[in-house]
């Protein structure tokens, strides 16, 4: 291992983003110029609910004897690699109120030398030996079959199907990642909700002759150029207009068809949208499924899933160090270890990983940089409170 | 000698009207003091509460004194305005003269300033006693403190909490037109024509009108009404005397259950009233147009939020992180949500906080809009069937009315109000629009003084063909002004209706004829023998 790979890791490649923009340019531009004028009409929806595909119902199937624990024996197994004994790294915590002071912390991250010299273990994760965090063993996970290694299927608990989601077996035996929806994992919980306020939200349309019967649809996904508002609740506000970023960056159009309600992908290809630090930096999946149930009350949810670059993934986690008492540098190594595609061509290592999110989205006008409305929203919810709306739809 | 007539007369009994004194609301005062001091002095700090009389603030204002609560919220806005005018980022604008020396009394320059803000304070000249008193006790306040501003600051808030600030008093003199009677003063009349037609303290002009008794003649006034109607500022006072007419002071307690009503947010229940506001001041100002017009115009302004309240697409291409912008926005030909009755400054304020009430709705038009009395709710009267909004039986608020009216005491009433809110079913509580209540379609017919309709847009119409309608508007716009009612069998208020309906219900021409009339600025002898006791 060298610096430089470690700056690699640390800055993701560029060079694969704009790949997979670029072939979603192609797609659009083909999308376009094929599909959307036979489409006689088209539903809008704002992205409301964003997170990894949690599957924690039974953690002791999951994850035998919870090895990894909580904040409190992360912050021990810490404080042991600075030194402490059991004894006195549990007497330390004791009187650290759950969070373990930043002097102690500043001893745990800088313990990483590269040519000698210290450095943070979260700028360098291979800096330090991989702690083999626990990983998921158990029978279940959503997502969708990508085509991957037998042997290392999850049955999704929804469809029954054999799926491929390393990503959750990486991540999922992890404290900050035991919730069940509507909560989300405790990082990208605190950060969507900055998202929502701050950073440009995204949109999706669903496109098709006669959306209230069966049939072919096309699937449009962009950045919007403002950021979602919110309603008297705190949630997302359904029905309002948004507009969508013109830039192409951020623009992906999949084919697929609607079956009883439920809307998938025929054609899986690449989708792209930009995001904000501290959430996703983007939404960039290879060979993109979706399976999304159209709700009575004109809600969506579902889940998309595919390949993402798992360096990208866990740079939103060593990035910010310290999350929650997370052993980031235990799950750099685990999305290391579990990625299952594209091989690199010089090391062999798996630059992708098999993963799966969970979505929601409300219904939403959308109007291009000109004002002039593309999409409209099916059926906002009359004296419905977008929460309970998402609640009755799971 | 002008005399200070405090006794108030009867808004019943237009009669015994005449003179009183009318404390200023809190938008007079924020704009009075913007005006006199400019806007960088901020206002911090609650007032006394308002009270609402036969359905006007204004009406109100000419009854109420200040409790001791209010004089303490008083006393707060005062010193933090007096502090700021004096601090060393404002003196240099707003003190004209500089002391001899900052740490002790300057009684010349202090004489300088409290004259000349004491003028547009108490919006006439200050007496030589006043003055003397008031440059004493600056002086004293400013060698014990060693501070000349100090000195100034102290007075400046006594005088902010002078009842010659926070009320209007009208003082009278004889009337040298008619011998034995007495008419309104010169200082007061230009109070009362800046408050009306700007919302706010005369300027200098109209104050320098007032002392050269220009405005005491027929030209010198005309002069003046006209210079403060065809001023952008007339924007203020019609947005003032619609704001209380329109009863938009209820807003402060207004609330709706996030639950049930999640698209009504903080914004939005501030942007309807800035949406009607805008309406009005488009179709009235800008637009010069019908009175009538407001409850049938296509025209509006909407905000992204207001938008999705109404369920209409409404794209703001402005970058991110931006606050809502105002939009124009026209309905199509037809569109329900057309005119203001139909927006939520109307729809949600008149409606419980989780389900509409029709009734509630058709008793504020006919009180708000057609200036009809409608009678309050016996005492034991059991709402049973109007609350229970989940009642399978019932689905609708008209079914629940209809099963409500049964009940014998409640059908009379009831027939005045319901027929009316029926119409505007189409907004929920929260002035959302909708189509549907529990499932069922909404059934919006109604009916108005024997017209039958269908839908807001029918009421709309109903109501801008009503003569109460035209009425209403004057009689509550005079009202604003005065402080009471007009008795309308009197020939100079057929005089102002006749000139009213001539300009085809110009609401401006309106105000421009009410400033005009000595009707608005009779003083009856009661009053000078009032006066006198």
């Amino acid at each position: 291992m060298t610096s430089k790979r470690y700056c690699g890791i640390a800055r993701p490649r560029q060079n694969w983003v704009t790949t997979i923009a670029q072939g979603a340019t192609v797609l659009v531009t083909l999308s376009f110029c094929c599909l959307s004028p036979a489409m006689a009409e088209t539903h809008g929806y704002v992205i409301s609910w964003f997170a990894t595909a949690t599957y924690n119902l039974n953690p002791q199937e999951s994850c035998p004897n919870n090895r990894n624990g909580g904040r409190t024996e992360e912050y021990t197994r810490e404080l042991r690699a600075i030194g402490y004994s059991e004894q006195q790294a549990s007497a330390i915590m004791a009187t650290q109120g759950g969070v373990l002071d930043p002097k102690y912390q500043r001893r745990y991250y800088m313990r990483g030398r590269v040519n000698g010299k210290p450095v943070s273990i979260y700028n360098y994760p291979e800096s330090v030996p991989d702690p083999n965090i626990q990983t998921v063993t158990g029978k279940y996970a959503y997502g969708f079959d990508l085509g991957g290694n037998p042997s290392s299927k999850f049955e999704d608990p929804d469809t029954h199907e054999k799926i491929d989601n390393q990503l959750w077996r990486a991540v999922g035996c992890s404290h900050s990642f035991d919730t069940v929806p509507p909560a989300q994992p405790y990082f990208e919980d605190l950060t969507w909700a900055l998202m929502v306020d701050t950073a440009p939200g995204w949109s999706m349309q669903i496109s098709g002759d006669d959306l209230s019967k069966d049939g072919k649809v096309t699937v449009t996904l962009d950045l919007l150029t403002q950021h979602l508002k919110r309603d008297a609740a705190g949630n997302v506000l359904a029905g309002a207009t948004y507009v969508i970023d013109p830039r192409l960056r951020s623009h992906s159009v999949l084919e697929g068809q609607i079956n009883n309600g439920i809307l998938t992908i025929t054609k899986p290809g690449n989708i792209y949208l930009e995001g904000e630090m501290p959430f996703y930096s983007e939404i960039a999946l290879r060979d993109t499924h979706m399976r999304v149930s159209i709700k009575p009350s004109g809600t969506l949810a579902g889940y998309w899933g595919g390949y993402l670059d798992w360096s990208r993934f866990v740079y939103m986690y060593t990035a910010r160090a310290d999350i929650n008492g997370e052993d980031v540098v235990g799950l750099y190594w685990a999305l290391k270890k579990m990625a299952d595609s594209d091989p690199d061509p010089n090391s062999g290592q798996n630059r992708y990983i098999s993963a799966t999110w969970r979505m929601e989205a409300l219904p939403a006008y959308l109007a291009n940089s000109d004002g002039k409305i593309v999409a409209v929203p099916v059926n906002v919810p009359d004296n419905v409170n977008a929460a309970a709306a998402a609640a009755a739809n799971k | 000698m002008a005399l200070a007539v405090t006794a108030v007369a009867s808004a019943a009994a237009p009669s015994t009207a005449g003179p009183s004194s009318v404390r200023i609301s809190p938008s007079q005062y924020r704009q009075s003091i913007a005006d006199i001091f400019g806007r960088s002095i901020a206002i911090t700090g609650r007032f006394e509460p308002e009270t609402r009389t036969q359905g006007l603030l204004a009406i109100g204002a000419a009854r109420v004194s200040v409790t001791d609560s209010g004089l303490e919220r008083y006393d707060e806005l005062a010193r933090g305005i007096a502090t700021q005018v004096v601090d060393a980022e404002h003196r240099a604008t707003l003190v004209p003269c500089s002391p001899h020396s900052a740490q002790g009394s300057d009684d010349e320059c202090a004489r300088t300033f409290l004259t000349s803000v004491g003028r547009l304070l108490y919006r006439r000249p200050l007496t030589e006693e006043e003055v003397q008193d008031e440059v004493r006790a600056a002086g004293e306040t400013a060698n014990k403190a060693h501070d000349f501003y100090a000195g100034l600051s102290a007075v400046l808030a006594d005088m902010l909490i002078s009842p010659n600030f926070l009320y209007r008093y009208e003082f009278v003199e004889p009337d040298p037109a008619h011998a034995g009677q007495v008419r309104l003063d010169a200082y007061s009349k230009a109070s009362a024509l800046s408050f009306f037609l700007w919302n706010t303290t005369p300027d200098k002009i109209l104050l320098d009108a007032a002392q050269s008794g220009q405005l005491q003649t027929t030209q010198g006034l005309r002069r003046q009404v006209d210079r403060l109607v065809s001023s952008p500022r007339v924007e203020q006072g019609v947005r003032a005397f619609f704001s209380d007419m329109l009863g938009f002071s209820d807003f402060e307690t207004l609330s709706k259950d996030p639950s049930f009503f999640p698209r009504y947010t903080l914004p939005v229940k501030d942007q309807s009233q800035e949406q009607t506001l805008r309406t009005i001041v488009d179709e009235l100002v800008t637009r010069h147009g019908d009175y009538r017009d407001l409850f049938t115009t296509p025209h509006t302004f909407l905000t992204t939020s207001l938008a999705a309240l109404y369920r209409v697409p409404l794209a703001d291409t402005t970058d991110n992180g931006q606050p809502d912008h105002w939009f124009p926005y026209s309905y199509p030909p037809g569109d329900l949500r057309a005119g203001i009755l139909s927006e939520a400054s109307f729809t949600a304020l008149y409606s419980p906080s989780g389900r509409t009430s029709p009734t509630g709705r058709g008793k504020a038009l006919r009180e708000t809009i057609l200036c009809e009395a409608v009678p309050p709710p016996p005492g034991n009267v059991d709402f049973k069937f109007i609350e229970d909004t989940s009642n399978p039986e019932f689905k609708t608020a008209r079914q629940r009315l209809t099963a409500h009216r049964s009940q014998p005491m409640c059908a009379g009433c009831h027939k005045l109000t319901d027929p009316i809110g029926l119409a505007l079913e189409n907004f929920d509580s929260s002035g959302g629009y909708r189509t549907t209540e529990n499932g069922v379609p909404i059934d919006a017919t109604g009916e108005l003084n024997g017209h039958q309709f269908v839908g807001s847009q029918g009421l709309a119409k109903a109501v801008h063909d009503d003569p109460a309608t035209t009425s209403c508007v004057a009689t509550k716009a005079f009202a604003f002004e005065t402080g009471y009612l007009p008795a309308v069998s009197d020939p100079q208020w057929r005089q102002i209706m006749d000139k009213f309906a001539a300009s085809h219900y110009n609401f401006l021409e309106l105000m421009r004829q009410i400033a005009l009339s000595d009707l608005t600025y009779r003083v009856p002898s009661s009053a000078l023998s009032a006066a006198n006791h």
